[in-house]
């Protein structure tokens, strides 16, 4: 290996720990007698998650964060689904339009968007809560499902479709038994990445749930009341819930980046 | 072919429904907003270019200071997400991978807890000041770590670099062997065919990583107000403070808007630019 190399490698590691690192610490207290994020890290403890659950506004935020995210994914997915069809049918320019205009949601300051649905909420009465949260998730998860499932319909083998409908098969034959099961992996990955992505999201959430509250909106809470050391075992509960999903997600996609 | 159409068209309806009536018609609405004024804590319809006016007047410094962060943020790390992408295509070998799959899982999770993370790694008893100490490098503790603009750019800088890896990484991908090889074969050093082969191959890969990164920082306040302290205001918190507690939903909504056709004009003018960069980077 040349010098060059071993500085690029070295660069490698030091990029990866730099990424990694924060998170691996907020772990690591979490799991730690001490309760401030110093070192030493102290005797392991399940201490700080024993407490978390202990806690009655944990199990609220839980229970409202696992209606957000199991509704938000399902709506994606069919509605999502649903889209991806209609825009293999629209001719190429349409639906490339379409595709643009539908994710313009994600690339808009969560900032702005949230603004604009809580004045838009206030404006028209509709009453601040887990149903107000759910579509406002909803614009910027669908994007996602979407463009993974037309990218996925675009590339495989119409011939399978033709020669089942010269047989005979009808539309809902056609989609139950050819096109859903081979799509049926990125539709699973994708679901799940809407999930992570609404399960993971605070800003619309602050601004669109009223009086509840969801993990990340709980995570808040407590940054802005004292420093309590239950914080690190939300923070890696909700890392292991979002992350976890993610993977599973890029590996049933097969996205490599 | 009608029916055909008309179904297709279905499949789409529900999607764009839902887009119209949680995207568009708010959007729509606050911008209509941001032309109405407040009084006694109620919209009052009277268009007017008021608040755009106190826009550009009493917050320009504001905004100005936050489209300079942003764009610090934005070029910090757009370079650093070239450098790594350039090491996975050209030194990392399987390790590569193992970069790429640490920046897709940690893309879309922990928003709040890297904030916090950074939080706890930069204070003044924190990881990086005890290390330092421990070293031997400092006798005191370094107060500006936390709570400063320094610690409001590592933090959007470590949130954003998966985002801006991904596009610079495809981007690189793409660029062929061969003009590489050829150029180097005619004696063309390292930085030579950096700028002149490699950066032009990957304009739309760069361009995207910084619009990317430069359009989060402009638009965040949750890590100002974490990370930022007192002296770290950027026009989020003002945005966010304008609609929470002055209820003034008019001047918060120009602020935004003028703050996003800021933004616009700083990527437009960045990509016209692009080239041109590069030439005088080559001369």
């Amino acid at each position: 290996m040349t010098l060059r190399a071993a500085c690029w490698l070295t660069f490698g590691i030091l990029s990866a720990a730099f990424l990694v690192a924060p998170l691996a610490l907020v772990v690591a207290f979490s799991f730690g007698e001490n309760p401030h994020a110093t070192l030493p890290f102290g005797n392991p403890t399940l201490q700080w998650y024993r407490e978390l659950f202990a806690g009655d506004d944990f199990l609220a935020a839980l229970q409202n964060s696992a209606i957000v995210t199991s509704c938000v994914g399902l709506l994606s997915a069919v509605l999502g689904t649903a889209a991806a069809f209609g825009f293999t049918a629209l001719d190429r320019k349409l639906s490339r339009l379409g595709a643009q205009l539908i994710s313009l949601p994600v690339m808009l300051p969560p900032l702005v968007l949230a603004l604009a649905l809580a004045t838009a909420f206030s404006a028209t009465r509709i009453p601040l809560g887990l149903g107000t949260v759910i579509p406002s998730h909803l614009i910027f998860t669908q994007p996602f499902v979407i463009l993974i499932i037309y990218a996925r319909l675009t590339a495989f083998d119409r011939s399978l479709i033709d020669s089942a409908r010269d047989l005979g098969a009808s539309s809902l034959q056609i989609f139950f038994t050819i096109t859903l099961p081979l799509i049926a992996p990125s539709l699973i990955g994708a679901t799940l990445l809407s999930m992570a992505i609404s399960l993971d999201d605070f800003v619309i959430t602050f601004f669109t749930i009223g009086g509840g509250m969801t993990l990340p909106t709980l995570i808040w809470g407590m940054l802005r009341t004292h420093l309590d050391p239950t914080i690190n075992a939300l923070g890696t509960l909700v890392l292991v819930l979002t992350l976890g999903l993610s993977v599973i997600a890029f590996k049933l996609t097969r996205y490599k980046g | 072919m009608s029916s055909v159409r008309s179904r297709d068209v279905a499949a789409v309806a529900p999607s764009f429904l839902v887009w119209t009536g949680f995207f568009f018609a708010p959007i729509l609405y606050l911008f209509v907003v941001s032309f109405w004024s407040v009084r006694q804590y109620k919209l009052v319809t009277d268009a007017s270019f008021d608040n755009y006016l106190l826009a550009a007047g009493e917050y320009r410094h504001a905004i100005v200071f936050t489209l300079a962060l942003a764009a610090l943020v934005g070029v910090v790390t757009t370079v650093f997400a070239f450098a790594m992408a350039y090491m996975i295509r050209f030194y990392a070998g399987r390790f590569g991978n193992v970069l790429l799959f640490i920046a897709l899982t940690t893309l879309f999770g922990g928003y709040l807890v890297k904030i916090y993370a950074w939080k706890g790694l930069l204070g003044s008893t924190g990881i990086i000041n005890q290390a330092l100490l421990a070293a031997g490098l400092i006798s005191e503790p370094i107060s500006w770590l936390l709570y400063s603009p320094f610690a409001v750019v590592i933090t959007l800088v470590h949130f954003l670099l998966p985002y801006a890896l991904l596009p610079i990484n495809a981007a690189l991908r793409g660029v062929d062997d061969a003009p590489i090889e050829a150029a180097r074969d005619l004696g063309a050093p390292p930085s030579r065919i950096l700028i002149d082969v490699i950066l032009p191959q990957c304009e739309r890969g760069i361009l995207t990583a910084f619009a990317l990164a430069f359009f989060v920082s402009a638009g965040d306040y949750v890590t100002p107000q974490l990370v930022g302290g007192t002296d770290t205001f950027m026009i989020g918190n003002f945005i966010q403070s304008q609609f929470v507690n002055r209820m003034n939903a008019p001047v918060g909504a120009a602020l935004a808007f003028a703050t996003l056709l800021m933004t616009l004009l700083v990527v437009a003018l960045l990509s016209l630019l692009y080239r041109r960069i590069l030439k005088a980077c080559a001369t």
